[in-house]
């Protein structure tokens, strides 16, 4: 079997129960997956099927309640919570909907905010920032803030941001969601581009089908937290 | 993350907010301030006390009473059984034959002992002293002219007296102002009048004395002495027991040549008339304080009774520190306000940058690592705070000191630091606030590393 074909991030009946007073919430529901070294994943799904969710455990954010989590070898579901936020800053780049950059930020000190918690020094973490925010496009615009920027600039922002420490995997969260289709073409392109060129693992979440199965190698359908399909696209290389 | 990058954090985060940042950080300001303000005049009032108890060798000296001495320092003390057997099988009023005496033979006596320097009666007697129309009482102290030149009446104006003969005096700059003399300088040289109280038998006294006309019965006259003022003596500072405490001193000579009663005390009238004519007290002047307690022994085993400020010196410092806790105490009340309005500032905070708290995590920030962020802040609010607190406690004390200082220039008292900035006070004081600062920010950073990033990335 080719390396590339081995589970790079691998699911095993993996379960997630909120409880919201005396309620359980069922997030996700036995979900077992794999996806591949180098691939670009599209999650889909109705509102509360459990895609973020999905993504916040797989970003080590959140717990599962029960079953596993497997990145490059390692069980993310048994990392304590200092080893958590280390796989956070070593291992995964997120993207999110609402781009959460830090507003009193300039874009420069945004994208350099990860480098921060790795101790890297200042100097290095201006100019990897000013490299990055140079390849997505927006050096021109390193001293602005956040609210300064258009909605698909902050996108840009917050992917220059996740790349920062060089990640094995991408996990956007609905990317596009706030985001005209122009714009969000842009973005899935800039993404897609990551994949092809850097190998970059990329699993994405949007409500943009046509555009997700356009770059995708692979589909996932998430319905009530069980994955009800799952399939291989048309190669987009 | 870097220590540099904690500090950066932190200067930057709290420069964000700068209105919030300057309130919080003046109460700290205040509290600092006021607690050190208060401790620097604590110390300030101690180092006075023993700098000028070591100035005039207070510590150098031992009193000396005899055990059967009329008042002071062997009044009777029902608690004291040595006391009781001392008098028990002696009349009221009368001395026990064998009893020590201080008279000019224990002087000689004394001086022979290793370690003692001088030693000194205490001869105290009243008068009425004139300057120009102004005529004021107090007790003149008999003093020699060694003991004027030993530094022990410390002068504002003029010399001491060289010699033990002359009619000179030394008259206190406080005394002279309440003879309507204000610049000691204008005092010297001119001429005092000093005038004793005499017994009178004469017939015409005796007369008025079996036949009273309503003025005044007792047999007593006046007698005037011309005495030249060729020193101004400081105002002593500090009270306490001290071997001359008076404002006019003059020499033995010129004191052996006036006609006086001795009298300090009514109860001088009931003494046996051999022991009128001892000393009340003896002061003995050591080469250090190291002699005190070897010449206490040695006069205490020839039956007198001894005092020396060395002893109250232990008490003295326990007093000090009673005052110093109190001080603390009442500036901590301030401390304890700030301290709230950290907390305040703190948690505010933290509400406020709940969603970039997530967005830390989420980039990988471990709890460590975002309530070391947060303490850092706390941190340095306690140091600003401390830095300017100790500022304005130095800004506060200046202008106290001078307050003081003038008031007490018009009542004759010397210039004085009544406030002491030790360098341990200011490092502590900084260093202080700056445990205070943090102590105060553990609850609110360890609320801060606790939040969950999930639910702080969906905040608003």
């Amino acid at each position: 079997m080719n390396r590339d074909d081995e589970a790079f991030i691998e699911t095993t009946r993996l379960s997630k129960v909120y409880v919201v007073g005396e309620v359980e919430v069922t997030a996700l529901r036995n979900v077992t997956l794999s996806v591949a070294r180098g691939r670009l994943v599209g999650v889909t799904g109705a509102s509360g099927s459990g895609k973020s969710t999905l993504m916040n455990l797989l970003g080590g954010l959140d717990t599962p309640s029960s079953g596993s989590i497997r990145v490059a070898d390692r069980q993310i579901s048994e990392l304590s919570k200092r080893d958590l936020a280390l796989y956070r800053r070593n291992t995964v780049g997120m993207i999110f909907q609402s781009f959460n950059l830090v507003n009193a930020y300039t874009a420069l000190e945004n994208v350099a905010f990860p480098l921060l918690f790795a101790g890297v020094a200042k100097r290095q973490r201006c100019d990897r920032a000013v490299e990055l925010l140079n390849a997505v496009g927006l050096e021109a615009r390193k001293d602005h803030r956040p609210t300064e920027l258009s909605g698909g600039e902050q996108q840009r922002v917050a992917i220059a941001r996740a790349l920062v420490n060089e990640p094995q995997i991408l996990l956007a969260d609905e990317p596009t969601g706030n985001l005209d289709s122009g714009t969000s073409r842009q973005i899935v392109e800039i993404l897609a581009e990551l994949n092809r060129r850097r190998g970059l693992t990329i699993v994405m979440i949007s409500h943009e089908q046509d555009l997700l199965r356009e770059f995708a190698h692979e589909m996932i359908a998430l319905q009530d937290g069980i994955v009800v399909v799952r399939k291989a696209t048309a190669d987009p290389n | 993350m870097r220590i540099s990058d904690y500090i950066e954090q932190a200067c930057a985060n709290l420069w964000r907010k700068k209105l919030r940042t300057f309130l919080t950080t003046s109460g700290v300001v205040i509290g600092i301030g006021a607690l050190v303000c208060m401790f620097a005049f604590g110390q300030g009032i101690q180092r006075n006390i023993t700098d000028q108890f070591n100035k005039l060798d207070l510590f150098n000296y031992v009193n000396v009473v005899a055990r059967n001495s009329g008042g002071g320092l062997s009044s009777h003390d029902p608690d004291d059984p040595g006391a009781e057997m001392d008098n028990a099988d002696v009349p009221p009023g009368q001395a026990k034959q064998d009893q020590p005496t201080l008279d000019a033979r224990f002087l000689e006596e004394v001086t022979a002992i290793k370690g003692v320097i001088a030693a000194f009666p205490e001869m105290r007697f009243p008068a009425q002293i004139r300057l120009g129309d102004r005529e004021e009482f107090t007790l003149v102290q008999v003093l020699s002219a060694t003991a004027s030149q030993s530094g022990l009446v410390p002068l504002r104006a003029g010399v001491a007296y060289v010699s033990d003969e002359p009619n000179e005096l030394i008259i206190s700059g406080l005394f002279l102002r309440r003879l309507g003399v204000k610049e000691p300088e204008m005092a010297i040289g001119r001429e005092i009048e000093v005038a004793t109280l005499t017994l009178d038998f004469s017939l015409g006294r005796l007369f008025r004395m079996a036949f009273p006309t309503g003025d005044q019965t007792l047999p007593l006259a006046r007698e005037s002495y011309r005495f030249k003022v060729v020193g101004v003596a400081q105002r002593m500072g500090f009270g306490g027991s001290m071997p001359v405490r008076s404002d006019v001193y003059i020499p033995p000579g010129a004191a052996a040549r006036m006609h006086k009663l001795a009298l300090t005390s009514i109860w001088d009238f009931f003494k046996p008339a051999g022991q009128a004519a001892d000393y009340s007290m003896v002061s003995v002047k050591v080469a250090s304080p190291k002699d005190v307690e070897l010449v206490k022994k040695e006069l205490e085993s020839r039956g007198y009774r001894t005092f020396a400020l060395m002893d109250q010196l232990q008490e003295m410092r326990t007093g000090f520190l009673i005052m110093d806790m109190f001080l603390i105490a009442v500036g901590m009340i301030g401390i304890t306000v700030a301290s709230l309005g950290i907390v305040n500032t703190m948690v505010m905070s933290i509400l406020e940058r709940y969603r970039e708290i997530g967005i830390m995590k989420a980039v990988g920030a471990t709890d460590g690592d975002v309530q070391r962020i947060f303490l850092f802040e706390s941190g340095a609010i306690g140091l600003l705070g401390g830095l300017f607190g100790l500022f304005l406690a130095g800004v506060t004390s200046f202008v106290i000191n001078e307050v003081i200082n003038a008031f007490m220039a018009r009542q004759g008292a010397p210039r004085m630091a009544y406030f002491n900035f030790p360098w341990w006070l200011c490092l502590g004081a900084v260093a202080f606030s700056i445990l205070v600062s943090l102590l105060a920010g553990i609850y609110p950073t360890r609320r801060a590393a606790r939040v969950d990033p999930v639910v702080a990335l969906r905040h608003d």
